[in-house]
């Protein structure tokens, strides 16, 4: 039996929750049809070019799995096949954490999250610039398991600050256990749209600007995240991997960290 | 060149457009046969890039397929080889929502789970419930006419659609219903025309606040007959439940949905569940689990005949929260007399897994069969002989049970699910059969799945001659023939329907001349809905631009024609406003039988406005309206005086008994709020006072 045979034969059922199906309108995009794809390449029908172009409709937002009745690892799958047909792109090395103090201030961008912590707890804080070490791709990445282990040595015994839904995500896949800056600090959750990591998944799970889709394909991203700004009105998020998605998309948005940064100057 | 519209030819985006859901599809793809693959899949994104879309294809008599979400189960969205796809989901709008009128505009694209969603982000809901809904789109809905499973309160699609806005090759960008230049007919020819007619791109759709209260409970009823009177006593007597489903007998005792939840868990399906998962452990025997039980179908059905007794009644309310106390105390004591009251669980247990029929069907492929579902509709008098003829039918080639979840006044739908042996020409054998004992039944073949190419043979034999209706739409609107061809409507021999019973009395139907007025009164009883007053009303007070018959008959060509089998049919477009003007001669429609009632009236300074409160506070009156520069209200059916007490207390100063006495159905369109302040009212108006129901 393959893995992808209770796939083939549903009716698509995750469509409505899939960000890249939803967004690039494309029936092919749709993770039970990637599946039926899938299920072809490995059976011999279906060319390994087209598998690829297939597995890639992906931005690895989980959404799919929440949406699946009858609980299969979609996402894991997908992320199976793209490790058997898509080069790994190149890693950036980790960097090291600037300064020994408790508190870690982890972002992916040169925005500094360390000030405005150092300014609202009263303490210093060292800072780690993830860049594109950390983050969706690095997940898929062949070579994270050993990230994974390099980054719990760094951060072990700190206090970790994220802003970014893209590094939260990797820091959960590295078992690396963190805090919301914004909780940190004691404000309120930002009631803000759009944010993949922080439980406010409306009106799509993800922009649709991350992951293997942005890097196989740009133009369906694009369009994805201009349908994630339309929908919900989009002028706040609540993290800053939102909010760079959504710039590279041409949507101009802002986070917390901005307004936090704001109120520091 | 800039293209006219998004398209791809590439092998992934044809293959995901060769196929909807149609489980006959399913059941080739499984076993490794392809689907005919489209040339090309477009995304067009508004109506001028439509338009060029069907130009092109029209100048180079290329074929057009419009899918959405592909939930389809009849093979409507299916590609023809070569066709282009036209695929509408990157019209993806939604909104403006209007919170005064309670509408919302959406593309045609918009997926229907995520319409739902904003909308209750917006304290709204559509009201159309779907099993599909997390995998269809609303063009589709429109397209097919689809119905949710809570038909008997929000009504059924084509209750909710306002307006729209579609292409054809013929006629371009048209805009039919509210605010457009298109008639109230054009709209009706459009819904329900499967992209065979124009491509549907945007619709005005009416919404509802999501309801304050959902009132839900099981009941078990002896059996098949006794449910289906208490059906049939729930809508005839007004008291407008939003859910009523009955499951037969086999379907009650295969799902164990009478058994409590604990023992549901821990009992026999329990160690079917184990037993099953063994199996799926052992690859080589898991595809042919089956593959032995259902070879033998007739022997399965008689064994389950055989152990199932009794049958699970679940029933809803939701709205208004005093509105939904009333109707449920009074739908209880009816059930109460004749089946006995589970509580609420099975119901509750019903609404948490509503969506998950869609999921059911897929271990079956997987293990070696094939299951499929058929949704026909036909008058109360007819269900059970319906029932019986299709079971018969399909029993020696399948599996099947049944339950009933779409009612109305006048009749039900009965929606059959069966499971075969996983053999095409088993496949074909059972839907033959099942098709041709629905037609020779009276039923109507199609509820609210659709046509298609699945059922295009069995649904032209229904509509008959009133085809023409349909075919002189498509000469003007697709003269290249190139919308969805063999879909829909396809040529077969002549088969005159048999002549038409007397109707039944359980039926609640008037029979008389085409002409005949409204008002006339058939004997014992009155028009059930003699005239449509005011905004938001579903179904049973019908729309504007529903004609008010049940049934139309008549000689078209000088053959006997007949529509109107079920209270409801999905059976392409409602073709009975057309076959009323040509060679209809005799109709039916809806009657209510004299009982109880009240009616009420009050001298108020926003008459109008006060009535649209009433109606938006979910109070159905029987009848509603202005009589000498008063508000008149009426209640009919065992909760009417508890109604009039709600009502009364919404209206200021309350309302006056008087004798009830049926409104006169008015001559022209009424003024919409003469007294009332127009920026309140102005918005509802063109469609909140156009009467109906007069026929001459």
């Amino acid at each position: 039996m393959s893995a992808w045979d209770t796939c083939r034969v549903c009716p698509r059922l995750c469509r409505d929750g899939c960000p890249v199906a939803t967004g690039s309108a494309r029936e092919a995009a749709v993770p039970t049809w990637i599946a039926t794809t899938l299920h072809g390449w490995q059976a011999g029908t279906v060319s390994a070019e087209d598998a690829a172009a297939s597995a890639t409709l992906c931005t690895d937002c989980g959404a799919c799995q929440e949406h699946c009745h009858l609980h299969r690892p979609v996402p894991e799958l997908l992320r199976d096949a793209r490790r058997q047909l898509v080069p790994a792109p190149a890693m950036t090395p980790l960097r090291g954490v600037d300064g020994a103090a408790q508190v870690v201030a982890v972002c992916a961008d040169e925005r500094d999250l360390a000030a405005v912590l150092e300014s609202r707890l009263g303490q210093p804080v060292a800072r780690l610039r993830t860049d594109d070490a950390l983050g969706v791709a690095a997940i898929e990445h062949p070579s994270f398991d050993a990230r994974a282990s390099e980054l719990r040595d760094r951060l072990a015994g700190r206090v970790v600050a994220v802003v970014d839904g893209g590094v939260a995500r990797a820091l959960v896949g590295a078992r690396v256990a963190f805090r919301w800056a914004w909780d940190l600090v004691g404000d309120p959750a930002p009631d803000m749209v759009g944010s993949c990591a922080t439980g406010g998944p409306r009106p799509l799970a993800c922009c649709g600007a991350a992951g293997p889709l942005r890097r196989h394909h740009p133009e369906d991203a694009a369009r994805v995240a201009r349908l994630f700004a339309q929908r919900g009105d989009v002028e706040r998020v609540a993290d800053a991997c939102c909010g760079e998605h959504l710039g590279w998309a041409g949507v101009s948005v802002r986070d917390w960290l901005d307004e936090a940064l704001e109120a520091l100057a | 060149m800039q293209p006219i519209a998004r398209f791809s030819e590439a092998g992934i985006d044809r293959a995901a457009a060769s196929r909807d859901c149609w489980p006959g599809g399913t059941l080739e793809a499984w076993q490794g046969t392809s689907a005919p693959l489209p040339a090309r899949v477009w995304w067009p994104e508004d109506e001028e890039q439509v338009a060029a879309v069907l130009r092109a294809a029209s100048e180079a008599g290329i074929p057009v397929v419009t899918a959405g979400a592909g939930s389809g189960v009849c093979g409507g969205a299916r590609a023809i080889e070569g066709c282009w796809v036209l695929d509408t989901k990157a019209m993806a709008r939604i909104g403006p929502l209007d919170p005064e009128r309670w509408t919302v505009r959406v593309q045609a694209g918009v997926n229907g789970q995520q319409l739902e969603d904003w909308l209750a982000e917006c304290g709204f809901t559509l009201g159309h419930s779907p099993s599909s809904i997390a995998c269809s789109t609303v063009g589709g809905w429109a397209a097919a006419r689809s119905a949710g499973q809570f038909s008997s309160r929000y009504g059924v699609f084509e209750d909710m659609v306002l307006g729209a806005v579609a292409v054809s090759p013929g006629g371009g960008v048209v805009r039919v219903g509210e605010g457009g230049e298109g008639s109230d007919a054009d709209l009706a020819m459009l819904l329900g025309s499967e992209g065979t007619l124009a491509v549907i791109t945007e619709l005005e759709l009416r919404v509802w606040p999501a309801p304050q209260r959902r009132w839900l409970r099981g009941y078990r009823m002896p059996d098949l007959p006794t449910a289906i009177t208490a059906m049939r006593t729930l809508m005839q007597g007004d008291l407008h439940p939003s859910v009523v489903r009955l499951y037969d007998p086999v379907d009650t005792r295969i799902g164990g949905k009478t058994r409590p939840k604990r023992e549901h868990s821990a009992g026999s399906s329990s160690f079917v569940r184990r037993w099953l998962r063994r199996v799926d452990e052992l690859p080589a025997v898991h595809r042919r689990t089956l593959a032995l039980p259902l070879a033998l179908p007739g022997l399965l059905n008689r064994v389950f005949d055989g152990i199932a007794s009794g049958c699970l009644l679940v029933v809803g309310w939701e709205g208004d929260e005093d509105v939904v106390g009333a109707l449920s105390a009074e739908g209880a004591r009816l059930l109460d007399a004749l089946g006995e009251d589970l509580g609420a669980e099975p119901g509750e247990r019903w609404f948490a897994s509503r969506h998950a029929v869609s999921y059911k069907l897929m271990p079956i492929f997987e293990r070696g069969g094939f299951a499929d579902t058929m949704e026909v509709a036909c008058r109360w008098s007819d269900l059970e002989r319906t029932y019986d003829a299709v079971r018969e039918a399909v029993s020696p080639t399948a599996v099947v049970m049944a339950h009933m979840s779409h009612v109305y006044p006048e009749g039900g739908s009965i929606y059959f699910s069966f499971a075969g042996r996983g053999d095409r020409k088993v496949y074909e054998r059972t839907w033959d059969a099942a098709l041709r004992a629905v037609l020779d039944s009276g039923a109507t073949t199609t509820h609210h799945h659709g046509v298609g190419s699945l059922k295009a043979r069995a649904a032209s034999e229904e509509v008959g001659p009133a085809v023409a209706g349909w075919r002189a739409a498509k000469a003007t609107m697709d003269p290249a023939g190139v919308l969805a061809p063999g879909r829909l409507f396809v040529d077969v021999a002549p088969h005159d329907p048999p002549a038409s019973p007397p109707p039944a009395p359980e039926d609640g139907l008037g029979t008389g001349a085409v002409g005949a007025d409204l008002e006339v009164r058939a004997e014992g009883g009155e028009p059930r809905w003699p005239v449509a007053t005011l905004p938001g009303l579903p179904r049973w007070q019908r729309e504007s631009w529903q004609q008010p018959w049940i049934g139309v008959e008549g000689l078209v060509g000088g053959r006997p024609c007949r529509l109107g089998r079920g209270p409801r049919s999905a059976a392409g477009p409602d073709l009975r406003p057309w076959l009323a003007e040509h060679g209809a001669t005799t109709a039916s429609w809806g009657i209510a039988t004299h009982g109880e009632r009240w009616m009420g009236e009050a001298r108020v300074e926003h008459p109008m406005r006060v009535a649209r409160d009433l109606l938006r506070a979910d109070l159905r009156p029987a009848a509603l309206g202005l009589r000498d520069g008063a508000l008149v209200v009426g209640f009919r059916g065992p909760a009417a005086k508890r109604l009039a007490v709600l009502a009364s207390d919404r209206v200021p100063g309350g309302l006056t008994e008087v004798p009830w006495r049926m409104l006169p159905v008015p001559d022209g369109p009424l003024e919409p709020c003469p007294d009332d302040d127009p920026a309140a009212c102005h918005a509802t108006a063109s469609t909140a006072f156009r009467p109906v129901g007069r026929t001459a």
